[in-house]
């Protein structure tokens, strides 16, 4: 056995991925945009999946959200994770429908439901994934969203990797001073004692947050937070250009694309 | 000058609270002057100045009596919005005070959501007044201590307040960072005319820096005194557990009636009276008889023949991290390094110099990229961490990080009974009463002080029974009293462990516990001396980013040879010319 340190699959990969996708640190084509156009962007590509049942248009807006989060250029995590659950609900849908005696109509249409929600997460991810929480608590307000919930996404991105190390630390203490075992069947003993330290990790936590953000609501209340007069400063701070514009008009243009698309070819 | 802040008969008590935590306090504040509240622990510096930005009794709402006018403003009938534009507050957990994840924003944030027009104007002039103006697109949780201290300063400073409120600003910065920002209040003071308040534990701090002194203790002013005069009562501040500076304990070692407020000046005091070295002094130093470790000679282990034995070895040990960029940022580069039984090791060095990586490597917490780590002559790669805390306990910088059970007693059992230990319940006793915190066994780490709570970590250390002990930054944010009694402890606690390595700014501790200093920097071990070759080498010291204790200094003015580590060396090293002195005898 040899221990080496890892750059991916490791606590420390999962951090900086998280602070990289929450900050959109690698840029990308919606990352350069208004938070307002990025929303509205992906408020169409959520909505039209759902108003078609023909398979080659939903294949279609699949493959321009596929794009999408291409350009967004969407990390490795998330992108694992998007497509474990992708690949897990297509072998559901094939399995469900075998072992309810369905024929292949049933999948298809269980295929249908899972590339359109499929559809919908890769839109999600592309946008999210481009927008940095200071610009979407802005846009959230510019849609005259309350201050306390845009005040609250981005203090959520803020406290985020400061958690997740938090939660590191108290981790790896739990799992160097409290009792070993054997590893048990396929390891399952294991897997259970580390699944107790997650749990038991909160314990300390809390405490610890409770704690300090006591003068984080302080310091908000001497800083303004609930005079909240700033709203418009805020707003004035976005601006709505030709690339906004373009990309959403070029979006526009795929999807009636797509759906003439779908008038077009048919299959099964 | 006119009076600021008039504070008349105020009385508070936070609700639910069986005491007042002030009481009748009559105070009046100058503008323009630098005033350190000073006191014991529970004497009420907080809440008093929680009361000049309305948060008392406007956000903690008790029972208040009295008046407290700030800028002629009765700060009962206003709120604390508005009088956060008068009176800027700057915590002591600062970390938490920061709530934007980017500099820029985090000092925009106050005026934005005052509504004013030019709050990017009042930003960026407020981080040029710091010199921070090159961290603005930093997210904030990339800074160091000191810078994020500096950002939380600056973003009470975008608000164009008359006074600032400086919550014990040592605590949780390194010294050379605490000069800095102590310079930066005093050029704020100075040339702004902004009226500053620090609640300060450290007399060589006031004594340097304040221009007024408040003494509070249960609840109300003692006194409010001009810094000398302030100072001149070194005894009473003492017994308010404000110890002396080392520079003002030098003199008064010599019975001198000085309060020197510099090292310059304490030299020119005691250059003037005809201070000089005993004769005695050079020879009693190299024999070893000050009351100082020299080297592992004092400690109970070497009886047991193993004096010397490798605890720690690191070969050519490089290590770096990833950046968010994704770029590897290397930290330490072909470090050699051997720990041997005995050792009490103090690594110290600028921030980001790689102590806290140096010391996960060493107790196998992570691997080095390159080269290799052997504890206890295991290989640091061929085991796993969770074996390899049998032969070291790494203690982390923050207490409460190490707190997992809701008792100090369960914490500290947790490793020795989950690892099968004989009689593991007697030697939980045993260390608990070691630690003196056997009286608050059953409580949660987190109710206890400072000082309590850096002991229970100790204690937690100690139960593990590791040959290698590793602490990062023990006294850091501890007042003197308690980070004397942490030093102390760890000076005891020498026996029990074959060698130890403290990660640490605090030269006191470096002074009077360590036998051997490590100074990182550059990626490597720029030097591997004792602490009295390390606060004899400008060149060390500098590139070491620490300041050498006062006494220290005070004794390299003064040519003494070799310089005094603590007060207690300066009485055995250092004679008045006219005392009756064995010199003159001795011809």
């Amino acid at each position: 056995m040899s221990r080496k340190t890892r750059d991916v699959l490791s606590v420390e990969w999962v951090k900086l991925e998280l602070i990289r996708t929450a900050y959109a640190t690698r840029g990308g084509l919606f990352a350069k945009m208004d938070p307002r156009m990025v929303i509205s962007w992906y408020l169409i590509l959520a909505v039209v999946p759902w108003l078609t049942h023909d398979l080659v248009t939903i294949i279609a807006l699949f493959g321009l959200t596929a794009v999408s989060a291409a350009l967004a250029r969407v990390g490795p995590l998330v992108l694992g994770l998007f497509l474990i659950g992708f690949v897990t609900d297509f072998a559901y849908a094939f399995g469900a429908a075998w072992v309810f005696g369905g024929d292949h109509e049933t999948a298809l249409a269980l295929v249908e439901i899972t590339l359109k929600l499929a559809t919908v997460s890769l839109a999600s991810i592309a946008a999210f994934v481009s927008l940095d929480p200071e610009e979407l608590s802005t846009g959230l307000l510019a849609w005259k969203a309350p201050e306390l919930l845009a005040f609250g996404v981005s203090y959520g991105y803020r406290m985020m990797p400061i958690l997740f190390e938090e939660f590191g630390t108290v981790f790896t203490g739990l799992r160097l001073r409290s009792p070993q075992g054997p590893r048990g069947f396929l390891g399952l003993r294991a897997l259970w004692r580390w699944g107790t330290w997650a749990v038991q990790a909160f314990y300390p936590i809390f405490l610890n947050t409770a704690k300090s953000v006591r003068t984080t609501v302080e310091s908000l209340e001497t800083r303004g937070f609930t005079a909240a007069q700033g709203r418009n400063l805020r707003i004035a701070q976005l601006r709505i250009g030709a690339l906004d514009v373009a990309v959403v008009a070029a979006t526009l243009v795929a999807v009636v694309g797509a759906f003439e698309l779908g008038a077009l070819v048919t299959i099964a | 000058m006119s009076a600021i802040i008039e504070i008349d008969r105020l009385s508070f008590r936070y609700p639910g609270a069986e005491r007042d935590s002030l009481r009748n306090v009559c105070l009046t504040i100058e503008e323009g002057d630098f005033v350190a509240v000073i006191g014991g622990n529970g004497s009420g510096k907080t809440t008093l100045c929680k009361t000049l930005n309305g948060l008392v009794p406007h956000y903690w709402e008790g029972d208040f009596a009295g008046e407290v006018r700030v800028d002629g403003v009765d700060t009962y009938e206003s709120s604390v919005a508005s009088l956060s534009s008068t009176v800027g507050y700057v915590y002591q957990d600062f970390q938490n005070q920061l709530v934007r994840p980017r500099v820029r924003d985090e000092v925009e944030f106050g005026p934005t959501n005052f509504g004013m027009a030019d709050y990017a104007e009042r930003a960026q002039q407020a981080m040029e007044m710091l010199g921070i103006a090159h961290l603005a697109d930093r997210f904030v949780w990339q800074l160091s201590g000191g810078q994020a201290h500096l950002t939380a300063l600056a973003s009470v400073l975008a608000m164009r307040p008359r006074i600032i409120v400086v919550d014990e600003p040592v605590a949780e910065v390194d010294p050379a960072g605490a000069h800095a920002l102590y310079e930066r209040l005093t050029e704020l003071n100075q040339v702004h005319g902004i009226t500053v308040i620090v609640i300060e534990h450290h007399a060589e701090f006031i004594a340097q820096y304040a221009k007024s002194v408040v003494l509070m203790d249960d609840g109300a002013p003692v006194w409010h005194l001009p810094a000398p005069q302030a100072a001149a009562r070194a005894a009473e501040l003492a017994s308010h557990g404000i110890p002396a500076p080392q520079i003002v304990a030098a003199c008064e070692g010599l019975d001198l009636a000085a309060a020197p407020r510099t090292v310059d000046e304490a030299a020119a005091v005691l250059r003037t009276a005809g201070a000089r070295q005993r004769d005695s002094w050079a020879a009693d130093a190299a024999a070893g008889s000050a009351s100082q470790p020299t080297v592992a000679g004092t400690n109970p282990a070497s009886t047991e023949g193993d004096t010397h034995r490798p605890v720690a070895v690191a070969s050519a040990v490089s290590h770096g991290y990833r950046s968010v960029a994704g770029d590897l940022l290397p930290v330490l580069s072909g470090v050699d390094l051997t720990i041997r039984a005995g050792d009490r090791v103090a690594l110290v060095g600028g921030n980001g110099a790689g102590k806290s990586t140096l010391m996960r490597l060493l107790c196998g917490l992570q691997v080095p990229r390159g080269g290799s780590v052997t504890l206890d002559g295991i290989d640091t790669k061929k085991s796993s961490a969770t074996k390899l805390a049998e032969h070291a306990a790494y203690l982390f910088q923050r207490p409460e990080q190490m707190f997992l059970k809701d008792s100090i007693r369960a914490d500290v059992r947790l490793f020795p009974a989950g690892r099968g230990r004989d009689e593991a319940d007697a030697l939980v006793d045993r260390v608990l009463d070691r630690v003196r915190l056997s009286d608050f066994a059953d409580r949660d780490g987190r109710t206890l002080s400072g000082g309590q709570q850096r002991r229970a970590t100790l204690a937690i250390g100690l139960a593990m029974t590791p040959s290698l002990l590793l602490a990062d930054e023990p006294t850091a944010s501890l007042d003197v009293a308690s980070r004397d009694s942490v030093i102390a402890m760890l000076d005891e606690l020498s026996g029990a462990i074959a060698a130890a390595v403290v990660a640490t700014h605090d030269m006191h501790l470096v002074a009077e516990w360590a036998t051997r200093v490590i100074v990182l920097g550059g990626g490597g071990v720029l030097a591997d001396v004792t602490p009295l070759e390390l606060f004899s080498s400008d060149s060390l010291l500098e590139g070491a980013h620490v300041v050498p204790p006062q006494i220290t200094a005070l004794g390299r003015a003064l040519g003494i040879e070799p310089a005094p580590l603590s007060v207690s060396q300066w009485r055995e090293a250092v004679a008045l010319a006219d005392a009756s002195e064995p010199v003159e005898v001795r011809a």
